[in-house]
């Protein structure tokens, strides 16, 4: 099982559409992980945001030193498995796909 | 008249070996306090072990049992079975936002904690927090009762029931709009728990406080409709306060408490109740063990209530209210009369002290003056065709008066208009974006998914409401704001969401188009040069404490400043001639000089009329009477209307 895990900062609501516009990168982003989770077998995606999973990011090492070093703009973080494959950004479904077929067929991490 | 007291009776008195709950509901000033306390103290005589719970922001329990109670559970003194806490809301929310803040300490400095605290301060998170402490009370066993002086409303629980599909959400682990999953989690059960016990009737029963006022039975009409569909049945009807015969000894009185018993009847007919009860005013205020014991008599073992007046006035014949020193015309004209730029008048307050009708009139008043105005409402009741007599809808239109359009804002258009606006929004967005291999139809159905959610309810009034900020050609708009808390819900959201955008464009970049505008929205409403808030009360304990928490808050959340009360209702001189008025009046004498006190601005004084003015000439006619705008009226003949 592939674990593709998305750290965001705090926020509201993690759909996009919760503010007077939508926020585009949200809801794209919403819809990217909808879809990779149906399309690929194995692999399961979660997400985690300072506000309501605080939890997770402490009990996760790399990603709370990278938070305690840089603040809150090193987010959202992308993991695959335990290897961050992006920082500062939110992946394209494209990019997502990519870092996902990387992972699965290998398992290497 | 006779009541039905055993049935009344029956709901309250616990039946089983389980802990029952009782709760009440109702609108601020309605007595809910005493009807809670005297109901508390007759199940505690009665040998049942009696738990109140108040969570009222300024309880007046000490008054009551002359006593002091506080934050823990305490023994009231002379009543055998007795206990009581006093919950402070605000506290609770507090409380509630540091526990959620405290472990992002680790990981964030000052400046960032401030964003998620501001994010924090939103009303979903006050409601998880009231919600909160009625699931704390649910399991307490020690108690055969615990009595509730409120009840979560048909929202919070829409809200809370969530939960049952949290567990998809929670996996996803994605969050909902209602605060932290994570947290909520550990709660889940108890919150299952006491949701499930909310809707077993057998263990817990609802109870509506009302006055004996049309708007008073519909506000608890949708309320209980509201729960209704959330399969909570509402098994009793508390109408208090009423006018008692025996003092009602001219034309004036005399007509006013037959329209009382009126809705009374009329309550007894439509109201779908196991039980209804009434308790008649009294010439004072309810307090002190006896009174207490009267109300309970009454209520629950059909007794008959005592009213007793005592004897006229002892030494204090001044009771006249003094309106010539208080109201200062010149004054309160002042903080309606627009200026160069659109004057923004802001009418708010609890339900049921009269505002549409005082925004209505005051909106009259100013059109008649040769100001082009704009009265909206947002109460979901739209009050302003009865008063105007004219269609009012989605969009303004003329009611008749020269210089005058109204307008109501519908729930259900601004929802959809909301949504309409999200999902182009979002189609446009992927229509820019073709090399993504993204299924496009699957990710609309999602947003539209999303947009079923009570935040966009939120989002969608909000849009509106900004959006008559932007209407041209008017030089006064007058908000006559919804009746319950969602006024400063409204509010104080543009503030929220402020802070929710900053918080986004830390990272994202760019600060969605929007937020210009509500920026611009709320400095417009922080100008007390552009904008006036007016709190509408009637001098009595709660109402006058209600209005100035909720003016506080206005003030400390949002940096608004109030610039005017009304204080409505006030008892005539020329009718009521006799102690139980004489009383009352002096009564509302003392609270007229609290409330100058608490908020030093102009007063604007609006008697108690035998019935509510109705259409255009009845509106110009009491505006000439409270507005202060008489002197500017001249000579101004009616137009053609041309808006």
């Amino acid at each position: 099982m592939t674990e593709l895990t998305l750290y965001e900062e705090a926020m509201c609501c993690s759909t996009g559409v919760c503010g007077p516009d939508p926020d585009e990168e949200l809801v794209e982003v919403s819809a990217a992980l909808d879809q990779l989770e149906a399309e690929f077998e194995n692999v399961d995606v979660s997400r985690a945001n300072m506000q309501h999973n605080i939890d997770q990011f402490l009990e996760t090492q790399p990603i709370s030193d990278l938070v305690e070093e840089h603040g809150p703009s090193i987010l959202p973080i992308t993991v695959v498995d335990d290897e961050i494959v992006a920082k500062s950004e939110y992946l394209s479904y494209d990019e997502l796909a990519a870092a996902l077929d990387a992972a699965t067929p290998t398992q290497e991490a | 008249m006779s009541t039905t007291p055993t049935d009344a009776r029956a709901v309250v008195e616990p039946t089983n070996e389980e802990t029952e709950f009782v709760f009440f509901s109702g609108k601020g000033g309605v007595g809910k306090s005493t009807v809670s306390c005297a109901t508390a103290t007759w199940l505690a005589d009665n040998d049942y072990e009696t738990l109140l719970v108040t969570t009222d922001p300024a309880p007046n329990l000490s008054d009551i049992f002359g006593q002091d109670i506080g934050h823990e559970v305490t023994a009231i003194d002379d009543i055998e079975n007795l206990s009581a806490i006093e919950i402070d809301p605000d506290a609770a929310a507090e409380e509630y936002r540091q526990e959620t803040i405290e472990p992002m300490r680790q990981l964030l400095d000052d400046e960032q904690l401030e964003t998620v605290e501001e994010q924090l301060n939103s009303p979903c998170v006050e409601e998880i927090a009231a919600f909160d402490n009625f699931v704390d009370f649910m399991d307490s066993p020690e108690y055969d009762v615990v009595v509730f002086d409120t009840a979560p409303t048909g929202h919070t629980i829409r809200l809370m029931e969530l939960p049952s599909d949290w567990n998809a959400e929670l996996e996803k682990g994605g969050s909902t709009c209602i605060g932290p999953a994570a947290s909520m989690e550990e709660r889940k059960q108890d919150y299952e728990r006491a949701i499930d016990t909310l809707q077993d009737d057998e263990r817990t029963s609802f109870a509506f406080v009302g006055k004996p006022e049309d708007s008073s039975i519909d506000e608890i009409e949708r309320s209980a409709s509201d729960l209704g569909d959330l399969g909570i049945e509402s098994q009793l009807l508390i109408i208090n306060g009423y006018l008692p015969d025996s003092v009602c000894e001219d034309p004036f009185f005399e007509g006013k408490h037959e329209d009382e018993q009126a809705v009374i009847e009329r309550a007894r007919t439509d109201f779908d109740a196991d039980a209804m009860a009434t308790y008649p005013l009294q010439p004072g205020e309810i307090a002190g063990l006896d009174l207490l014991a009267d109300v309970g008599g009454v209520l629950y073992d059909g007794d008959e209530a005592t009213v007793d007046v005592g004897t006229a006035t002892d030494g204090d014949t001044e009771t006249a209210i003094d309106f010539e020193s208080m109201a200062d015309a010149e004054a309160v004209a002042d903080q309606l009369r627009p200026g160069d730029e659109t004057q923004y008048l802001f009418f708010t307050g609890k339900g049921g002290v009269g505002k549409s009708t005082i925004a209505s009139t005051a909106a009259t008043k100013l059109a008649e003056a040769g100001h082009e105005t704009l009265v909206v409402t947002t109460d979901p009741a739209a009050h302003l065709e009865d008063i105007f007599g004219e269609r009012v809808g989605h969009e303004p239109t003329s009611v008749g008066q020269a210089n005058l359009d109204a307008a109501r804002i519908d729930q259900e258009k601004a929802l959809e208009e909301y949504r309409t606006q999200v999902l182009d929004h979002v189609t446009e967005m992927y229509e820019d974006k073709e090399d993504t291999q993204i299924d496009v139809d699957a990710a609309i159905a999602n947003v539209r998914e999303e947009l079923e959610s009570p935040c966009a309810e939120e989002m969608a009034a909000l849009e509106k409401f900004v959006s008559y900020f932007d209407e041209d050609g008017y030089d006064v708009v007058v908000f006559d704001t919804a009746p319950t808390g969602h006024t400063l819900r409204l509010l104080e959201l543009p503030s929220d969401w402020k802070g929710f955008m900053d918080l986004g464009s830390l990272t994202k970049g760019a600060a969605p188009a929007k937020g210009d505008q509500y920026d611009e929205v709320i400095e417009t409403m922080k100008d007390p040069e552009r904008s006036t808030f007016a709190f509408v009360m009637y001098p009595e304990y709660t109402p006058m404490m209600e209005a100035y928490r909720a003016a506080a808050d206005l003030e400390d959340q949002v940096g608004i400043e109030t610039s005017l009360v009304v204080a409505n209702y006030l008892l005539p001189e020329e009718y009521g001639d006799n102690a139980f008025f004489e009383k009352r009046r002096a009564q509302q004498q003392e609270y007229l000089g609290e409330i100058s006190d608490r908020f030093d601005v102009p007063m604007m004084l609006a008697p108690l009329r035998q019935d509510e003015p109705v259409g255009l000439d009845e509106l110009r006619a009491f505006g000439a009477e409270i507005t202060g705008l008489d002197d500017i009226t001249e000579e101004t003949e009616p137009e053609v209307t041309a808006s």
